[in-house]
């Protein structure tokens, strides 16, 4: 037993709370308070906002609206043109970021001599912030100086310098290159780890069967990744429709409308017009998109049946 | 004709060289063990009779037919691996059918090759299951209804019972050899434990450092080892070895050492006397006896029942022996006992080259 | 390494003390919000930094760059959730933004009470005054021109710079040789080209806002875009990258002698010139008229204050930057025009005649748009109406009426 003397200090008071059952909620509670402060509040505050006009330039204007964004995105042609511009760009991006990353993970799978200092070199886009990322493809895609202009001419494929980024035919595409360019080490990465994992003597086995390589890949690689795959896709979709940075910095948005996506869309909205209600509703909606295409793909690929790799 | 032939095969990995000059000749029907410690070269052999790994030099044959330039698949072969590597993601049902339908076999054809297999190895009841849900026994099984499924001209073993418990080993074991009896198909059959090579093999090529030790059905490995190497390797407990030389005496010639004398059978070959010698005796080999009759005398050092037989350490000068003696043995640990040989099952072996001498 | 309950516990205590020591900052320490970027006003920015400390000991400035296109963002999120900096740049365009998000603090009194305000005529107040208060003092002044290329004009043989629309277009024409790879106008069409968008209309007798309210003539503003437009479309004087091209790569068609002329302030005439010659090369003009008006914008810019702390301290700062030497530091460094008048008499300024130009916008340059709003209409609804219009996605009338739908929503 304790004297009584020293009982009652706060220390020993929490020394003892410290060997009940409760111990372990009190440790809890900080990470409990982080999140609740730093994730839930925002996006409950985010969607709350999405209901009420609020423009940080007019401080009077403000009170509930109810569903009044949502009825004029509805109206909005700008927001239809992003969102068909953003299923576009995304679902461009990954087909060719998953093509490149297979491609890449094959590649440095097979440990030749090399591999090591190449998958260093392969994972370096990714290392780039996006923003210098962008600048940088900006330069190589210049109208004016781009190195890349210059080779297309040199090879004959281009007769005269092209401007990308100011033909809204080719815009899109210019911008959906340099993202999977930025991208693919992503996929590259998660899916060498997807591929370390398959037993080599699975391949061995199929060689006896007479399983050539396109085979393989279609019987063994694939439904093997398809794990890997989908949580790839899942994340990178989510990254992609929520970042616009790159295009903010490529395009704008532009020309006309040519590549406006809904980040940013919702990006301009808010620290351009400084309108957060409407902005805040784009969010929402972007938000919304997301939690469906998320629950349907993990349906479609069946990932969380558990019928896998042991 | 020779189902497989194996012809001066080497290979070697940049300067290291890993099967030195190997050649085997396994007939129509037979078994072949591949028997050794792990880094022999066995496995290696192995997946370059598969074709999964390339030959630095010679020529194999399969069915007379070189086949050192041709892809696994056109090998006419089918292996079972240590693994099983089945295909996770595909039912029971399509792993064993895989091979045919790679092959473009009809769906039909497919399907009643498959059941044939899978009634052959009484996995009827598990085609629509995929891998992860089935025991490693029942894998086992399905590794072997994927390759008998081919009808292929040359099995390829690589260690298949090495990831099952003892109990099932056993079991699955006497399922290879009752396949093989029935199916009549040749097997190269890689292991490192010596009681499957002994009880599969037709053939057992015991393997050592990428050299072949010995060549031989299993009653001669066992009976007539090539070098201490394969007797040590062969046989549990191990052969008894004990150094001493070669002394002539009244009756002939006699192997002498402290606390050993045995009388050796007269053999075709000269004699060089006093030379230094290793005699092998396999326990089973000592039997005991009363003190006028013991060509061996020693101290009992350690007593183990094992209910069938009873295992006896044996201090005889400064080495130790085992006995495998009857099960009822009443000798006690620091008695005297008194044991006798029989001439015709014991080798001796050059201590220096360590091979077998023939007298 | 085991800590036991006992460590771990007073541990937390000690960290959290700790905690409470740090944080605290010298009492005469502001911070300043800019988005000076270059190496010329990074340089020019610390040498009043300096000069500023040396004639006010005691008083520390922290500046802290921001990019310009994430300014606003930045400022305003500081607005919304507190971290305000003490002192901030205030340029004209984002002055009814800043005061409408109650972002700057009225300084009409100090600035009355200020030796140094009779050196700024009334304009250079306006720009930065909402309702009669004063929220910043002039600093610098952007003064739009013309950049030309005097050996192309003489090549092509013209006397000199376009002094109206039509000779602007008849200019255009001779100058574009598209074998040649050069091309008359370097027109601005990505981030930032609005503000010349904007000029047109008003040249074509177009205003934008009247007394708060939505106020563009359709007719007239169609005609400028058909006008601004054709020189891309159907003149073709202007580069094909147009609809894309921004501050960065105008300056590089100037620059490379892609293009003959570009509009742009007088910030720029650094770095033009250190690419070529002045005079022989290339020459500053004012902005040609339009038909119905002669538009060049003067934006004065100046630096507020954003909170009360240190308010003493900050206003020594700001009040600083409307001294002659600090605007003059300005001026050599970057090409940043003074906004003191004061200032425009040195002979820096009269004595060299690429300024001329410059000194005769001054006579009729008019201010940017000064509505709340302004900023986000302009480069989230003018900006990509234009561009439609350039890339063919749509008409001038359609690309008018989207301006004009879009102000309506943003001064509703």
């Amino acid at each position: 037993m304790t004297s009584s003397s020293s009982r009652y200090l706060p220390l020993r008071a929490l020394g003892e709370l410290s060997e009940t059952r409760y111990w372990m909620y009190l440790l809890l509670l900080p990470s409990l308070v982080m999140i609740l402060l730093v994730i839930a509040y925002p996006t409950l505050y985010g969607m709350a906002i999405s209901f009420r006009d609020m423009r940080l330039t007019r401080p009077g204007l403000d009170g509930w609206v109810g569903f009044k964004h949502y009825a004029g995105m509805w109206s909005d042609p700008v927001f239809w043109i992003a969102l068909k511009n953003t299923v576009v760009w995304v679902t461009a991006a990954i087909v060719l970021e998953l093509a490149l990353g297979l491609l890449a993970a094959t590649a440095l799978n097979r440990d030749l001599p090399g591999t090591k200092i190449f998958a260093v070199l392969i994972l370096l886009p990714y290392f780039l912030p996006n923003v210098v990322a962008g600048h940088m493809w900006a330069l190589l895609l210049d109208p004016r100086l781009g190195v890349i202009n210059d080779l297309l001419v040199r090879v004959g494929v281009l007769e005269t310098y092209k401007a990308w980024f100011a033909d809204p035919n080719t815009a899109l595409a210019a911008t959906v290159l340099v993202e999977a360019w930025h991208g693919f080490p992503f996929f590259a990465l998660l899916l060498l780890a997807g591929l370390k994992s398959i037993p080599e003597d699975l391949y061995r086995a199929a060689a006896v069967d007479g399983a050539g390589v396109s085979a393989q890949l279609r019987l063994i690689t694939l439904p093997m990744l398809k794990t890997v795959i989908a949580a790839a896709v899942i994340l990178r979709v989510i990254g992609l429709v929520n970042s616009p940075d790159l295009l903010l910095i490529l395009t704008g948005g532009g020309p006309g409308d040519a590549t406006q996506v809904l980040s940013l869309y919702a990006f301009q909205t808010a620290y351009k017009e400084f309108n957060f209600g409407y902005a805040s509703a784009l969010s929402v909606v972007m938000f919304v998109i997301l939690m469906i295409f998320a629950a349907a793909y993990i349906r479609l690929s069946r990932i969380t049946k558990g019928e896998g790799d042991d | 004709m020779a189902t497989l032939s194996i012809k001066d095969v080497r290979k070697s990995y940049g300067s290291v060289q890993v099967l030195h000059g190997v050649d085997i000749e396994l007939e129509d029907g037979g078994f072949l063990v591949l028997l050794g410690p792990s880094g022999c070269g066995k496995s290696t052999l192995l997946n370059m009779i598969a074709g999964l790994d390339d030959t630095s030099g010679g020529d194999i044959l399969i069915g007379g037919r070189s086949v050192v330039d041709l892809a696994p698949k056109d090998r006419n072969i089918a292996m079972v691996f240590q693994s099983y590597a089945l295909y996770p993601t595909m039912s029971v049902e399509r792993n064993i059918g895989f091979g045919l339908e790679m092959r473009g076999v009809d769906a039909d054809q497919r399907k009643r090759a498959v059941d044939d297999a899978a009634r052959l190895l009484q996995i009827s009841h598990l085609l629509d299951r995929r891998p992860a849900n089935l025991s490693g026994g029942q894998r086992q099984r399905v590794a072997m209804g994927r390759a008998i499924v081919r009808d292929p001209e040359l099995f390829l073993f690589d260690e298949p019972l090495s990831n099952l418990d003892a109990k099932l080993r056993v079991e699955m074991r006497t399922e290879i050899k009752r396949l093989h009896e029935r199916l009549g198909t040749s097997i190269v059959y890689v292991t490192h434990d010596q009681i499957e090579a002994m009880t599969l093999g037709t053939k057992v090529a015991v393997m050592k450092g990428g050299h072949i030790q010995q060549l031989a059905d299993p009653r001669t490995i066992y009976e007539r080892p090539a070098n201490i190497f394969v007797a040590s390797f062969i046989g549990s407990p191990a052969m008894n070895f004990l150094p001493g030389r070669l002394a002539s005496s009244p009756s002939g010639v006699r192997f002498a050492a402290n606390g050993v004398s045995v009388a050796m059978p007269a053999g075709k070959r000269q004699v060089d006397f006093d030379r230094p010698v290793i005699l092998g005796v396999r326990p089973e080999e000592l039997k005991a006896v009363a003190r006028d009759e013991a060509s061996v005398t020693g101290v009992i050092d350690v007593v183990e029942p094992t209910g069938p037989e009873t295992m006896v350490t044996v201090q005889v000068g400064e080495q130790s022996i085992i006995a495998r003696l009857p099960p009822r043995f009443a000798g006690r640990r620091k008695e005297p006992i008194f044991l006798a040989v029989d001439p015709a099952s014991v080798n001796l072996f050059d201590p220096d080259s360590e091979q077998r001498i023939d007298i | 390494m085991q800590l036991n309950k006992r460590q771990f516990l007073m541990g937390s205590a000690a960290l959290a003390m700790a905690g409470r020591v740090g944080g605290a900052r010298a009492a005469n320490a502001i911070s300043y919000w800019h988005h000076f970027t270059s190496q010329s006003e990074m340089t020019s920015l610390m040498k009043i930094i300096g000069s500023f400390q040396a004639a006010n000991a005691g008083v520390a400035v922290t500046q802290e760059n921001i990019p310009n296109s994430e300014y606003m963002a930045k400022v305003s999120s500081a607005v919304l959730t507190g971290g305000r900096p003490d002192t901030a740049m205030v340029i004209a365009e984002r002055f009814a933004d800043l005061t409408a998000m109650e972002g700057l603090i009225d300084l009409t009194e100090r600035v009355n009470g200020w030796q140094g305000k009779a050196n700024f005529p009334e304009n250079r107040w306006t720009g930065l005054s909402s309702n009669g208060a004063i929220y910043a003092v002039p600093a610098f002044a952007f003064v739009d021109w013309m950049y030309y290329r005097a050996d192309y004009f003489e090549e092509a043989g013209l006397a000199g710079p376009p002094t109206k629309f039509d000779e602007f277009l008849g200019a255009c024409r001779k100058l574009t040789d598209p074998s040649k790879g050069r091309y008359a106008f370097g027109m601005r069409a990505g981030a930032g080209g609005f503000k010349y968008v904007i000029d047109v209309m008003e040249a074509f007798g177009s205003p934008i806002v009247k007394d708060g309210q939505p106020a563009i003539d359709r007719a007239a503003a169609v005609e400028a875009i058909t006008f601004y437009s054709d020189l891309f479309l159907k003149e073709k004087v202007v580069p094909p990258s147009a609809p894309n091209d921004s501050y960065r790569q105008i300056m590089e068609g100037f620059r490379t002698g892609q293009t003959a002329m570009v509009w742009h302030h007088t910030g720029s005439l650094n770095e033009i010139s250190a690419a070529m010659k002045q005079g022989n090369q290339f020459s500053t003009a004012p902005m040609p008229a339009g038909p119905k008006a002669h538009v060049a914008r003067v934006a004065y810019a100046g630096n507020g204050i954003m909170k009360e702390d240190n308010i003493e301290a900050a206003w020594q700062w700001v009040s600083f930057w409307g001294q002659t030497d600090a605007a003059l530091t300005l001026l050599e460094g970057t090409g940043y025009f003074p906004a003191s008048a004061a200032a425009l008499q040195d002979q820096r300024i009269t004595g060299n005649p690429i300024y001329n130009a410059a000194v005769e916008t001054l006579k009729f340059g008019r201010l940017p748009n000064n509505f709340v709003g302004a900023a986000g209409w302009s480069e989230n609804v003018v900006n990509p109406a234009f561009q439609s219009v350039l890339t063919g996605q749509s008409t001038p009338e359609q690309a008018v009426d989207r301006m004009i739908q879009g102000l309506e929503a943003a001064l509703r």
